[in-house]
């Protein structure tokens, strides 16, 4: 199975919990199978992005499905990293909450800025590779990373002054 | 402050995304410009930080079996049985028949036959989903290096690709009270588990045994004692004996010469 660790990787992140990103990437992979004949032959020579794209397009399926669970999910994590953050000053604490911060702010973001973000920084996509997984044209992929890289600049600047 | 439209070409810079004409102004720019140059040092430390903090995840390896059974199971590979559905619990009822049947052994070659039935056993387990192999690897430099410091032998490991038998990858396991290199190779939707640990002493091995539709192979050479198993026919299994034999001679000769 062709790229599965990157399939994963996007999914994982995308989904934010291993049971979700193991659905998605399986069923990602069927569907690669039933409406693209899988991946022997021409199929096989579109590569990473294409895979990259079905699961991106399976887990936007998978949240719109799920939607009332997931924001639920969120709300309590959100609720939970709120009431860690205020529990001790212990520098311990202190340290692992500012390291995740960065991962926190990544899970803040709206999908279509995370994934850009994790397309360029993770996969190392170019800006044409990206514009083909998310169907946008290239002037969007660069403006979705401006937003999201200035979303995590703010981050990390707040996790930078805390340290 | 910043030049705005300096800093999506920032960007489009640090992502080798700008033609060489154009990175060229924007260096220079950058060279007479402090705070575009900070905004650049910025991005360096979240492109650093987000590379540090969000590290790629490699799929784990029950996925990666479980996926390839679906895979396998839409692709209707159903060669007898339903699918791997089917093929788990014909699987199932197999190690029941280990269980079960092992008081007939007596009969049998003794020792042999006990541990034809380990192997068989022990392949049968590996199909589980995600216990196929410790190292998955086509590359035989790869999978050879991994058994170091696992075990107290070198294994030899080759790769049958060409000839259709691709080498898949290695794990450990645990045969005749020692622990031993297996190397799983497959045979289009089939999987061939190869035993081996040092030999006491050469043996032109057994006949084949079959035992619920798996065959069991068994040879010696000077170092190593081999155990091959597979549910694919008894002709093809002899073949790949025959090549790992080759293989394996081949190697030592080499190694003798040197």
């Amino acid at each position: 199975m062709p790229h599965l660790n990157a399939a994963y990787g996007l999914a994982r992140y995308l989904m934010r919990n291993d049971a979700d990103a193991d659905d998605v990437v399986q069923e990602a992979y069927l569907r690669a199978l039933r409406y693209f004949g899988g991946f022997r032959g021409e199929e096989a020579s579109r590569g990473r992005a294409w895979v990259l794209a079905i699961v991106r397009n399976t887990a936007s399926t998978w949240r719109r499905r799920h939607r009332s669970d997931a924001s639920a999910t969120e709300f309590d994590e959100t609720i939970h990293s709120e009431a860690a953050a205020a529990d001790g000053p212990g520098s311990e604490l202190a340290r692992r909450d500012s390291e995740e911060t960065l991962a926190k702010a990544l899970d803040r973001l709206p999908p279509d800025l995370r994934e850009v973000i994790l397309l360029r920084e993770i996969e190392g996509l170019s800006y044409k590779e990206i514009g083909d997984v998310t169907d946008v044209p290239i002037g969007t992929v660069m403006s979705r990373l401006s937003r999201a890289r200035k979303r995590l600049q703010a981050a990390l600047a707040v996790s930078g002054k805390e340290r | 402050m910043t030049h705005p439209d300096v800093e999506a070409q920032v960007d489009a810079l640090l992502d080798g995304e700008l033609a060489e004409r154009d990175a060229a102004e924007v260096e220079a720019h950058l060279a007479a410009c402090p705070a575009c140059a900070r905004f650049r040092e910025d991005r360096l430390a979240l492109r650093s930080a987000v590379r540090a903090e969000l590290p790629r995840l490699d799929a784990p390896d029950v996925l990666r079996a479980r996926v390839r059974a679906a895979l396998r199971k839409e692709a209707g590979h159903q060669r007898g049985l339903l699918g791997r559905a089917g093929r788990w619990l014909a699987l199932a009822a197999s190690l029941a028949a280990v269980a079960i049947g092992s008081w007939q052994l007596g009969s049998m070659h003794g020792a042999t036959s006990v541990l034809a039935d380990e192997v068989i056993a022990s392949h049968v387990r590996s199909l589980m989903p995600g216990h196929l192999s410790d190292v998955t690897s086509s590359d035989q430099h790869t999978v050879k290096p991994w058994f170091d410091g696992r075990l107290d032998f070198s294994p030899p490991v080759h790769d049958f690709a060409g000839r259709g038998f691709p080498l898949l990858g290695g794990r450990l396991d645990y045969l005749n009270g020692r622990p031993v290199a297996a190397l799983v190779y497959g045979r289009r939707q089939h999987f061939v588990s190869v035993f081996l640990w040092p030999a006491d002493r050469p043996s032109r091995g057994d006949p084949p045994l079959e035992r619920r539709g798996y065959h069991v192979l068994h040879w010696a050479t000077p170092e190593f004692t081999y155990w091959v198993t597979s549910d694919i026919g008894l002709a093809e299994l002899t073949d790949f004996a025959g090549m790992l034999r080759l293989a394996d001679s081949t190697a030592a000769r080499a190694g003798s010469e040197r």
